[in-house]
């Protein structure tokens, strides 16, 4: 279970997140959905503990990120924006790597590194080195490093951003999955389909704030539109900025 | 907790070390960097030998020796010489290349011997070859003596003193001595096991620190609940064992070669012994996990691979200075010298080296103020790592 609450983040005079406050239940799939750079990342790493908030409040299974990092830590699964792998290593080294970090070793850990690259269907590349590897490839091979411990609480930024149709269905299915296992998974996304299938709750978010929250069927009718995706761009005033730059843009190029 | 601790550090210094080991670059640059100091200064010995044994070993052709058998008997028990035949054509000879230097006794040398007059020796060299002078000075100041010999007893024998004769004496005092070049050239020894004990440690330096976060792998990294103490302290493990092992390579392969080059005919008496070998890795070893701890602290600040490589090599000159200083003589050592990191690596080394006694606990402190600064440098690093301005920074 994620709260958080009146997040605000800035970067010199660009306000990145501006009073963010949702809620990502456990067994539930929450997307947080919005333009390119309209904060998503910012937000997620705030959650993820590598950034910290300006003003507001963040409790991850009830543990402040700012105050107990390393305990949220322990709670927290991270596909994070970047997640380069090193070339050298194979996928089940990463795998490894990522498990002993978290403190798991032994068959423990032999089993859980098996039952990922089962559930990824990696087996036939688990041992090569990840340098030839498709992008989808690399994706999952990502995706098995950060759940390895099994964590509480999922967070994916853009998971399936460039992947294809089949790698694509294997994230879907994880993600369904940990939800169906009682899991809190959050994800970030641009794509409106994304999150329509997969979430429980959207969450939209624009310029920093959240202009919208609810499940899909409930976006539609504070929207007023049957399409989702014109839900999506009449909440995120897309159509005000189509002339205009938006401001918010530079926040995911900024640090 | 403290367990746990050591646990992670092991677990990012395996993980770093398998990285490091494939990648074929790292491991040539590695080899590489061993071998330049032995092999530069092998190759450097070498030829001062050579060139030393050219001048004391020298074959003498001589043309018409039949002309003068007692001048060339005396030629022949002079230590180091041998005499040759000539060949035919002399001059042909030595402009071809074939010879550096010919001795040619015409048939008139009896005569004019037995007359007491200045009997002809011929010298067939050419002056524009260098490396070939060296031997035709030794076979002309023969002849020089040997005429100065056989002059003093004809003096003698005329009841003159031969000092009459020589009114100047002339002496030569040499500078340059192969002695004293070749101890310039031992001089160059605590200069590279400098050098390769800084680019042994550059591979993991810079791949763990700016290379992670070139990949994009930083982010995933700093997500896992290890403490970012263990993870600095992982990698500077990784990277202190890499150059280790290039300066235990490059100390073993300089100790193999002193066993072959043949120093005593330079008139050395310096030795590459085990205590020698010994004192010059106590005085380097406690230095390398300093160059590590350093050289991680500076690449953290780098944006990319080759931007860390570029920041580094500034580094490598910087720390070559006291060593260049030293071979080039305008260091002299005092004593608190020897309590600074660098300069005091050399100037053990330039002790052991050169035979002088050093109380052990000049080891111990030197030793434990290295290791000590590599652990504040270690924090800095992990406290580096705590920024957001360095994990996301572009």
């Amino acid at each position: 279970m994620i709260a958080i609450e009146n997040l605000h983040k800035r970067f010199g005079d660009v306000r990145a997140v501006d009073g963010v406050s949702f809620t990502a239940r456990d067994g539930a799939v929450t997307g947080l959905l919005g333009p390119n750079g309209a904060g998503k990342t910012t937000t997620l790493r705030m959650l993820y503990t590598l950034m910290r908030p300006d003003e507001g409040r963040i409790l991850v299974d009830g543990i402040d990120p700012v105050t107990d990092p390393q305990g949220a830590r322990l709670r927290l699964g991270v596909l994070p924006d970047q997640s380069g792998l090193y070339p050298r290593l194979t996928a089940r080294e990463h795998i490894r790597y990522f498990g002993e970090l978290q403190g798991i070793t032994g068959a423990d850990l032999a089993n859980r590194t098996e039952h990922l690259l089962a559930l990824l269907d990696m087996k036939a590349v688990a041992d090569r080195r990840v340098a030839g590897f498709s992008h989808g490839e690399r994706t999952k091979t990502a995706l098995a490093r950060a759940i390895v411990h099994n964590p509480k609480n999922v967070l994916l930024d853009e998971p399936t951003n460039g992947l294809d149709v089949m790698s694509t269905r294997a994230v879907r299915e994880i993600i369904r999955r940990l939800k169906g296992e009682g899991h809190t998974v959050l994800f970030s996304s641009h794509v409106m389909q994304e999150v329509s299938a997969l979430c429980d709750t959207i969450v939209v978010i624009a310029r920093g704030r959240i202009v919208a929250s609810g499940s899909p069927d409930e976006l539609r009718t504070q929207t007023g539109h049957q399409n989702l995706e014109d839900a999506f761009v009449a909440l995120s005033g897309l159509e005000a900025d189509l002339a205009a730059e938006a401001p918010g843009a530079k926040a995911e190029v900024a640090p | 907790m403290k367990t746990s601790y050591l646990a992670q550090a092991l677990v990012v210094c395996r993980k770093e070390l398998v990285d490091w080991s494939r990648d074929r670059r790292s491991i040539i640059t590695l080899l590489v960097s061993s071998l330049l100091g032995p092999v530069m200064i092998g190759v450097m010995f070498n030829s001062l030998a050579s060139r030393q044994r050219q001048v004391e070993d020298v074959t003498v052709p001589i043309v018409g020796a039949g002309h003068a058998p007692a001048l060339v008997e005396w030629l022949r028990q002079q230590p180091g010489i041998t005499i040759a035949d000539g060949p035919a054509d002399a001059e042909e000879a030595v402009r071809s290349r074939r010879e550096d230097v010919i001795v040619v006794i015409p048939e008139n040398f009896a005569e004019q011997f037995a007359a007491s007059k200045p009997a002809p020796v011929r010298l067939v060299a050419d002056s524009s070859r260098q490396n070939a002078r060296p031997k035709v000075e030794r076979v002309r100041a023969l002849f020089q003596r040997y005429s100065s010999e056989l002059g003093s007893l004809r003096l003698i024998a005329r009841g003159v003193s031969p000092v009459v004769a020589a009114p100047v004496q002339v002496e030569d005092i040499e500078v340059s001595s192969a002695q004293q070049r070749a101890a310039m050239i031992l001089g160059f020894i605590p200069l590279f096991v400098m050098i390769t004990a800084f680019i042994g440690a550059m591979q993991i330096a810079t791949d763990s620190t700016a290379g992670e976060r070139e990949r994009g792998s930083l982010e995933a990294l700093l997500i896992n609940p290890a403490p970012r103490g263990a993870i600095a302290a992982g990698k500077w493990l990784a990277g202190t064992a890499t150059a280790l092992l290039a300066v235990l390579f490059t100390g073993g392969l300089l100790f193999a070669l002193f066993q072959y080059i043949p120093l005593q005919d330079l008139g050395l008496r310096f030795q590459l012994g085990v205590p020698q070998l010994a004192g010059t890795l106590a005085a380097v070893l406690p230095l390398v996990p300093l160059i590590v701890a350093l050289q991680m602290y500076v690449a953290t600040f780098a944006k990319s691979f080759k931007e860390a490589q570029s920041y580094l090599s500034f580094l490598m000159m910087v720390q070559m200075v006291p060593g260049m200083m030293a071979t080039m003589n305008t260091m002299t050592t005092k004593a608190w010298m020897y309590y600074i990191p660098w300069l005091g690596q050399q100037s053990l080394m330039t002790d052991v080296l050169g035979n002088k006694p050093i109380h052990p606990a000049v080891f111990v402190v030197v030793a434990i103020t290295n290791i000590a600064l590599a652990i504040v440098m270690v924090r800095l690093t992990s406290g580096l790592l705590m920024r957001e301005k360095i994990i996301f920074g572009r």
